[in-house]
């Protein structure tokens, strides 16, 4: 019987194409792709109803699903197209060959659902496969890239290192933050290390717990923390959560974090020409060139 | 198991170079302490670079040697304490809170210089 109803609609494949069209491209308007053009959306269409046709025919090997899935998800169709559109296929498809049987009775007709039903859903199973393959991808390799910028630790001077933090700091990050952290001491050979919190929007208990731990470690591996960056908000939830930072030097700003970690580590910055000097060299008005 | 305590100038060297066990921690301890006694030693460096695992036991043990040391006038510095060493102490909650601490051998050697204005 299954082969008699695929004869029927592959016989009536005109009409259900023509059915399908109209369906389709009245949802078009309510839904999604405003912005594609209706000549694409329509040779796009007959490309799926034909996919959709050849593999109920039995030579539309899934290979050639994957394919067509594939460049569905390189444009960027919406993966509600895709089921709405096997969804009115099944629809269509169910109206014409209904249509063409003379007697339906009740038995008969959920035969043919159930004919109908497994022609459309493995073709709808592979391409929502296809389609969350292709999401779960860009997800993990989004997930890389953002470990890639949770912790960078940038060795500014010799002795001297900077690790800017930027956004919500939660367990998993703040262990990730201190192997980064110690690592980057051994390697750097690092005698201060300034820690910016300039980007991260709340510190809490748990994130200054997290940021205390670091620095204890890094105390033990014998050098300094600096926390640097604390705005004036930050510094008040600190002390309204009664959070001790005592032990641990503050500055507001990484300028003048960076001024302490000088002074520890026995530097000073030398400007080499004072600005008013260069200028009077270039007047020709400073002390040698006079004597001349 | 004994760890070999060497002597440069006024200061004590020691390098541990294998995992400590509560025998040889506490026998470390008081051969440090005889050789501070002898040698009135005023600064000493511990090199912990070599060892990768520190527990509770070996963690006290260190910082009772440098309390210990410096009721006898002599400065203790840890140096080259792991990443994953520093890592576990701290989630045991040993903070080792009155224990300097450098880098390398080096760094460990200025601090000492820096700490008794020598």
């Amino acid at each position: 019987m299954g082969r008699d109803l695929k004869e029927v609609a592959i016989k009536n494949k005109e009409h259900i194409i023509k059915e399908w069209n109209k369906e389709i491209s009245r949802l078009k308007d309510v839904n999604y792709t405003a912005e594609i053009s209706a000549e694409l959306f329509e040779s796009n269409n007959e490309e799926f109803v034909n996919v959709i046709l050849n593999s109920i025919r039995g030579d539309g090997t899934p290979q050639v699903i994957k394919d067509f899935s594939d460049r569905m998800i390189h444009l960027g169709w919406p993966l509600s197209y895709i089921t709405d559109g096997l969804l009115v296929f099944r629809k269509v498809t169910l109206d014409t060959i209904l249509h063409h049987i003379d007697q339906p009775e009740g038995e008969y007709i959920s035969e043919v659902l159930k004919y109908v039903d497994s022609w459309v859903e493995p073709i709808i199973r592979q391409l929502v496969n296809e389609y969350s393959v292709s999401w779960e991808h860009v997800v993990s390799l989004q997930r890389i890239a953002l470990q890639e910028l949770s912790a960078p630790l940038i060795p500014v001077m010799d002795n001297i290192t900077i690790m800017p933090l930027i956004g919500t700091i939660d367990t998993e990050r703040a262990k990730f933050i201190m192997e980064n952290l110690l690592e980057g001491v051994m390697r750097h050979n690092a005698e201060v290390v300034l820690i910016d919190i300039t980007g991260v929007p709340v510190v809490d208990t748990m994130v200054a717990h997290h940021l205390f731990q670091a620095t204890e470690a890094v105390r033990l591996l014998g050098a300094k923390c600096i926390l640097v960056g604390i705005r004036p908000e930050i510094a008040q939830t600190i002390v309204n959560l009664g959070i001790n930072f005592t032990d641990l030097p503050t500055k507001s700003t990484l300028k003048k974090g960076f001024l302490l970690a000088l002074e520890i580590t026995n530097k000073k910055i030398l400007e080499v020409e004072n600005k008013t000097q260069s200028i009077d060299k270039l007047l020709g008005l400073d002390k040698g060139s006079e004597k001349n | 198991m004994r760890i070999p305590i060497l002597k440069l100038h006024n200061y004590l060297l020691i390098s541990i170079q294998t995992e400590l066990d509560d025998q040889t921690a506490i026998q470390f301890q008081e051969d440090l302490l005889k050789e501070i006694h002898q040698t009135e030693a005023t600064g000493v460096v511990i090199d912990l670079t070599s060892v990768e695992v520190i527990d509770s036991f070996i963690a006290k043990v260190l910082g009772d040697v440098v309390l210990m040391s410096d009721l006898m006038g002599a400065k203790v510095v840890l140096t080259g304490i792991q990443p994953a060493v520093a890592m576990t102490l701290i989630e045991l909650g040993i903070h080792m809170q009155n224990v300097p601490t450098a880098l390398d051998l080096e760094q460990g050697l200025l601090k000492l210089h820096q700490e008794l204005g020598e």
